[in-house]
């Protein structure tokens, strides 16, 4: 009865989402602008495959990051904005259910749209290398439709799957979208800068505790940069599998923890 | 439903993130390909203003942050090869994205300049990137003065040094210091004197960076006049027992020395080599590479 | 059993940082609701009769006290299963249609398949909705709204049905048809519990009220035990000589004057109107009629918030009331 009450609420909000107008336009968006990396490969000679693989893949983090924050936002507060979160809590549906089943839902609509714009970029870059000569081929540093690349579009998946779980943490701490906007995308931005809080004392003289408080908020903000293997998967370099599952590893377990943040939260909140 | 203490909630949470950051500490053993990102995206170049349409100061600003970056991770890391590569490029990519990025500069070519294991040892291009910022703000006296002050320092060419003194003092708002200095310059060639006048202006400049190199210069300066004296000292003991020390316990058994004797800023002791009879300082210190200057 | 119990139910508001002092909704509050019949609890607005119910349903959770529903302590999800709740003027999802909203619901009471598809249906077709279920509910008017709110509140044959305002905003049709529906409810056995600050859609509906003022509840019973002591007798007389107006000030509670020598008074509850009637018959006025005064709920209303509001002639301006 748990599980089948969390995949209602997941699914719904999946429904919502896929009926949601937002969502296509900018699915529409990246679409043209991988479409449009096909334009850009033709003016760099020779570097077409290099530079649709890098646009390609940066499309799909892009648009599934925009994605997530606006629609990972207004997950909790929409509801409570538009009040049917009362007659929703009513029924026999414990918060927590509502919560995990909240992001589930956001997490099934985002890892469909990254499987969309994922097979939209394996089919161009099978149509190039159907097109392209030998000679050419022989130039690039890994094949064309490359399986590898599952591996980058696979760990931005997980990246946002936990920019997901923060942005439901803030959605169900504040009521007002703006806010919990603000909030999202400032961690998301430290996030990103992680590493270089990690490795503060490397770079800056500063005193040993202010590098290591420093240094601390970098282990303990999400480290979204750490998700990032475009480069390493265009230029056909080896990722170790321990260095991929352990990455993976760190973002399922920090996204379940600020789940439950997300629940701590939200069970103790009241609804005039 | 009973709600969970917000304790224990609270510990579950930090007990996740606690777990996913060893994870994540985990991970840093396992080497990966170019971890660091070592490459430059962009081309130096005009193309690469447009690339970064209207946000070139900003994204002048962030390869700013990355030039900081390398530098930092190089002088720290222990590969050989390839140390300090990207500097230049990305220097030059600083500047030419925010061509008037006068920290870029400056700070830039005094370390581009630095020796090896400190600095990649290229005054030629320390050098290069100053006339560039010259190119485009001429009337800045402190280029042209960092110019002579590389061309001093680390390719001991004293002339040229002087040369861009003068056209540092030539300069509008350039203090009246440096024309003296220009002449001492001319005059005295690459002699610690000069060195010295150089580098007392110097330690009083308003930017700490330079102030740090000026009172590390200094003390490598002392350092080379200690290496003088105790050369003095060996001699001193040579012809008084027709034989040189074994180490510098004899000289001090002769009474020449009070003790070992140690470079004062970085506590590295002076090292005595009794088959050459040659005083060097010590590997460790952080003094090391000594400039080439005459006395 | 009580289906609803509240026992020193308390709720503070906090008001701000630089006002301490919180804004005490409820005040110990304590009322049992019987099995069957409808509870209306009722008062005039910012009484605290939202709070209550958010109380009973843990969207609000008490400074003080305690509420149970259906036997089990208010938050319970198991005594969800049997409660109906509609809010006060409900909003569900735009881009769901009205069938959607009620599978959804029904699949969160654990009814699957074939069933949860019939229980829906069945909801929608009770309120009058079955012909537009498969339009979207942004399309849907406020009355229409209403009565999705009304289908999802039964769509799990509750035990318990709780309405909050369940007829604001509606026109007469619409409040005759939610009136009919609460009946119908009562009459298969339910309790419905329900507020409302408009009292004749009460006094129609209710075995039983409580009236809440400032958070506290002011009086509670059935409706007989709380107008028994409103009301009282109208006798109106022709030809009443001005002498006996003058003796009668002091025995009736109001005279008023229609015509010449034609007198209406009202004579207090309690006061026994024959020996009235011998004596105007003996100062010779003839008698026009006798007329006891409806015992409204309304002057109960009024007597329980402690309002002596005087009542006038034509007994329809009740300003003080709003």
């Amino acid at each position: 009865m748990t599980v089948r009450r969390i995949a209602l609420v997941a699914w719904h909000v999946f429904k919502e989402h896929v009926r949601d107008r937002v969502l296509y336009a900018i699915a529409g968006f990246a679409l043209l602008l991988v479409a449009a990396s096909i334009l850009l490969g033709q003016l760099t000679a020779g570097e077409d495959v290099k530079i649709i693989k890098d646009l390609g893949l940066a499309v799909i983090e892009g648009a599934g990051l925009l994605m997530t924050i606006f629609l990972g936002v207004g997950l909790v507060s929409r509801e409570i904005d538009r009040r049917s979160i009362i007659s929703l809590l009513a029924k026999p549906l414990p918060r927590w259910q509502f919560i995990v089943g909240k992001y589930l839902g956001l997490v099934l609509t985002i890892v469909v749209n990254v499987a969309a714009m994922t097979v939209a970029l394996f089919l161009m870059l099978k149509y190039l290398d159907w097109r392209a000569l030998p000679v050419e081929r022989a130039a690039w540093d890994a094949a064309a439709a490359d399986p590898h690349l599952l591996l980058a579009t696979l760990m931005i998946a997980i990246e946002l799957a936990l920019l997901t779980a923060v942005a439901l943490f803030f959605s169900a701490f504040s009521s007002s979208a703006l806010l919990s906007l603000a909030f999202t995308i400032g961690i998301y931005v430290t996030g990103v800068f992680s590493l270089d809080l990690r490795r503060f004392g490397d770079t800056v003289e500063a005193p040993s505790i202010v590098s290591h408080v420093v240094a601390a908020i970098g282990w303990i903000v999400p480290a979204f940069s750490a998700f990032d293997l475009k480069a390493q998967v265009v230029h056909g370099l080896p990722v170790p599998a321990s260095y991929v599952t352990l990455t993976a590893g760190y973002g399922v377990i920090y996204a379940a923890a600020a789940v439950v943040a997300a629940i701590l939260v939200f069970s103790r909140r009241e609804f005039t | 439903m009973r709600r969970v203490p917000l304790w224990i909630g609270i510990a579950v949470v930090a007990a996740g993130i606690g777990s996913a950051a060893a994870l994540l500490h985990a991970r840093e053993a396992v080497p990966l390909p170019d971890a660091d990102a070592r490459v430059l995206f962009v081309r130096p170049g005009p193309a690469a203003r447009r690339v970064f349409l209207s946000f070139d100061a900003i994204a002048a600003d962030v390869y700013w942050i990355r030039t900081i970056q390398h530098y930092g991770r190089d002088r720290h890391s222990l590969r050989t090869t390839g140390r300090f590569e990207l500097l230049q490029p990305l220097l030059d990519l600083t500047t030419t994205l925010d061509p008037h990025f006068n920290l870029a500069y400056r700070f830039g070519a005094v370390f581009l300049a630095m020796d090896p294991p400190n600095g990649p040892g290229r005054p030629d291009q320390a050098i290069a990137l100053l006339e560039k910022g010259l190119s485009v703000a001429p009337n800045r006296w402190q280029y042209a003065h960092d110019i002579a002050y590389v061309n001093y320092w680390y390719t001991g060419n004293a002339l040229e040094a002087a040369r861009w003194f003068e056209k540092a003092a030539d300069m509008p708002g350039a203090p009246e210091w440096l024309r003296p200095l220009a002449a001492t310059t001319r005059a005295a060639g690459g002699d610690r004197t000069g060195a010295r006048l150089l580098l007392h202006e110097m330690a009083t400049s308003d930017q700490a960076y330079i102030r740090q190199t000026a009172a590390r210069s200094l003390a490598q300066l002392d350092a080379l006049d200690a290496i003088d004296r105790l050369t003095a000292i060996v001699e001193q003991y040579h012809t008084r027992t027709d034989a040189y020390p074994h180490a510098w316990s004899d000289v001090v058994s002769a009474g020449l020395l009070a003790g070992p004797p140690v470079e004062p800023t970085s506590g590295a002791p002076f090292l005595y080599d009794a088959a050459t009879h040659a005083v060097t300082l010590s590997p460790d210190s952080k003094l090391l590479p000594l400039p080439h200057l005459g006395r | 059993m009580f289906p609803v119990r509240v026992l020193g139910l308390t709720k503070d508001f906090p008001q701000g940082f630089w006002r301490p002092r919180p804004h005490r909704a409820v005040d110990g509050l304590s009322f049992d609701i019987p099995e069957g019949g409808v509870f209306g609890l009722l008062g005039p607005n910012g009484a605290g009769k939202s709070t209550t119910l958010k109380l009973l349903l843990d969207l609000l959770r008490p400074t003080a006290g305690r509420a149970e529903i259906l036997g089990r302590p208010a938050g319970d999800v198991g005594a969800r299963q049997r409660l109906g709740f509609l809010p006060e003027n409900p909003t569900f999802y735009d881009h769901l249609t009205a069938e959607e909203l009620l599978e959804y619901f029904a699949g969160l009471f654990g009814y699957r398949g074939e069933d949860r598809r019939a229980r829906a249906g069945a909801a929608l077709d009770r309120v009058g909705l079955g012909a537009d279920r498969r339009r979207p509910l942004r399309q849907y008017s406020k009355g229409m709204v209403q009565r999705v709110g009304l289908a999802q509140a039964i769509v799990n044959d509750p035990a318990l049905v709780i309405l909050d305002e369940p007829m604001s905003g509606l026109d007469p049709i619409g409040r005759r048809d939610v009136r009919e529906m609460i009946l119908a409810l009562r009459d298969e056995g339910r309790t419905v519990l329900f507020s409302s600050h408009i009292l004749s859609d009460a006094e129609q509906l209710c075995s039983r009220v409580g009236i809440l003022a400032k958070g506290r509840l002011v009086a509670e019973g059935t409706v007989g035990e709380l107008t028994r002591h409103a009301g009282g007798t109208d006798v109106t007389a022709s030809d009443v000589p001005t002498a006996f107006v003058d003796r009668a000030a002091a025995r009736v509670r109001k005279t008023s004057r229609i015509a010449d020598g034609r007198y209406r008074f009202e004579l207090a509850p309690g006061e026994r109107p024959e020996p009235f009637i011998a004596d105007l018959a003996a100062a010779g006025a003839a008698l026009v009629s006798v007329a006891p005064v409806g015992a409204s709920l309304e002057d109960a209303f009024l007597h329980a918030l402690g309002n002596d509001v005087r009542v006038d002639d034509t007994r329809g301006d009740r300003s003080a009331a709003s």
